[in-house]
């Protein structure tokens, strides 16, 4: 089955994921792609307590995503993919030419970052690291729920 | 590293009555949640004109989002980490990492049971005739858990700081969240039948069938029309038709 959902949000794991798509997708497992994480046992014990038991929850690196990204992709399980950046859903990208759909579901105000739809604030620089993303062939859409409407990058960046 | 004697953990509590008050899309709860933490954050001062309270106090305002009676566990955590000297990625960090887990568990715990189990204890109260007492009784029980879990959240977070994960592992915490569901499903199930009971007992005759043809439709509706249709709209357009057919026929 595959991952179903490469999404950049950078709440990580939280009721819109589990709920809202984990439970149409029948999700079996979610692997969250954070280095500071992978890095933090208190952060990933955190993390692991807001998901249902059911589903198994993995941890890595960009460049531990990149090796094991054929793995997860053949496993029979749907699984969702999740990152906390566009520049690690970009870098793991560009490591492994595997992602083909990047699904932005929550980018919400830092500096420097201006609001582009309701749940999503980009700086300039990440407007452009999208498209040029989009430029790869990497279709690219804002939706923070499945019963939203998924909204093209030319819509909003 | 900072700490406080005697932490004004009362004024932090009052402050976090009003953390959905400044609810946006640009920070959701973190400007409630800034606000809830300052009382917590006045001991940072002292010392180079006050720029690490200024600086704690803007980190506690950044964007957050959970449960709002949860929301003091990570104010106090967050707080107690300040005063610990941790660096401001940490607490940055800290503080997203609790939004999940405090969302989830928050949910679980009151609004898929504390609040519908207490609900339906009052609707099964006042359908056996307590009357106003089952609504008061209500307001009561409910209130005290839920400032009960409020208190309990920023005591927690305040105690244990960055390592609050220990908290949210306390085996009555996860007792409590995998009992509610089905306690929710036990009360709401006795209540129903009950309060449609009740309700309908002032109906007599072929208006007592149409009720139950309202009822049986409203359910299918909103079970077909999920995501579109809610409980409080069907109720409105019902009233809505009532009023209508009871103007025209009168």
């Amino acid at each position: 089955m595959s991952i179903v959902l490469y999404r950049v949000d950078d709440r990580l794991i939280h009721g819109q994921v589990i709920v809202g798509w984990g439970q149409p997708f029948h999700v079996g497992f979610i692997v969250l792609v954070d280095d500071a994480v992978r890095a933090s046992d208190w952060e990933q014990d955190l993390y692991r307590m807001g998901v249902p038991p059911h589903i198994e929850v993995s941890f890595a690196s960009i460049a531990e995503a990149a090796q094991r990204l054929p793995e997860w992709e053949a496993d029979p399980r749907p699984g969702i993919l999740l990152a906390g950046s566009i520049d690690t859903l970009a870098a793991l990208s560009a490591n492994s030419h595997r992602v083909k759909r990047i699904n932005l579901g929550g980018i919400h105000h830092q500096p420097g970052r201006s609001q582009r739809l309701r749940y999503v604030y980009l700086s300039d620089s990440e407007a452009v690291k999208l498209k040029e993303l989009a430029g790869q062939g990497i279709e690219i859409t804002a939706q923070d729920v499945p019963t939203a409407r998924p909204v093209p990058l030319e819509e909003f960046a | 590293m900072t700490r406080a004697r005697r932490p004004p953990l009362g004024r932090s509590l009052l402050r976090l009555f009003t953390v959905q008050g400044s609810w946006n899309y640009e920070r959701l709860q973190g400007i409630g949640v800034g606000v809830a933490e300052e009382p917590l954050l006045r001991d940072l001062r002292a010392g180079e004109n006050g720029a690490a309270y200024r600086a704690a106090v803007a980190r506690g305002a950044h964007f957050f989002n959970a449960h709002p009676y949860l929301c003091g566990l990570a104010v106090g955590a967050a707080a107690r980490a300040e005063h610990e000297g941790a660096t401001p990625e940490q607490v940055e960090r800290l503080r997203s990492a609790l939004c999940g887990p405090l969302g989830s568990l928050g949910d679980r715990l009151v609004w898929a049971g504390w609040l519908p189990v207490t609900s339906a204890l009052a609707l099964i109260g006042v359908a056996l005739g307590l009357g106003l007492d089952a609504v008061i009784g209500f307001l009561v029980v409910y209130n005290v858990g839920h400032v009960g879990l409020r208190w309990w959240a920023l005591w927690a977070g305040w105690t244990h700081g960055v390592r609050v994960a220990v908290a949210l592992h306390q085996p009555l915490l996860q007792r409590a969240a995998a009992w509610s569901g089905p306690a929710m499903a036990l009360a709401v199930g006795m209540a129903l039948p009950l309060s449609a009971g009740y309700l309908g007992g002032a109906f007599t005759g072929w208006a007592r069938e149409v009720l139950a043809v309202a009822t049986a439709a409203g359910c299918a509706l909103l079970w077909w029309g999920r995501g579109r249709l809610t409980g409080l709209r069907y109720g409105l357009a019902l009233l809505a038709v009532a009023a209508l057919v009871g103007w025209l026929w009168r």
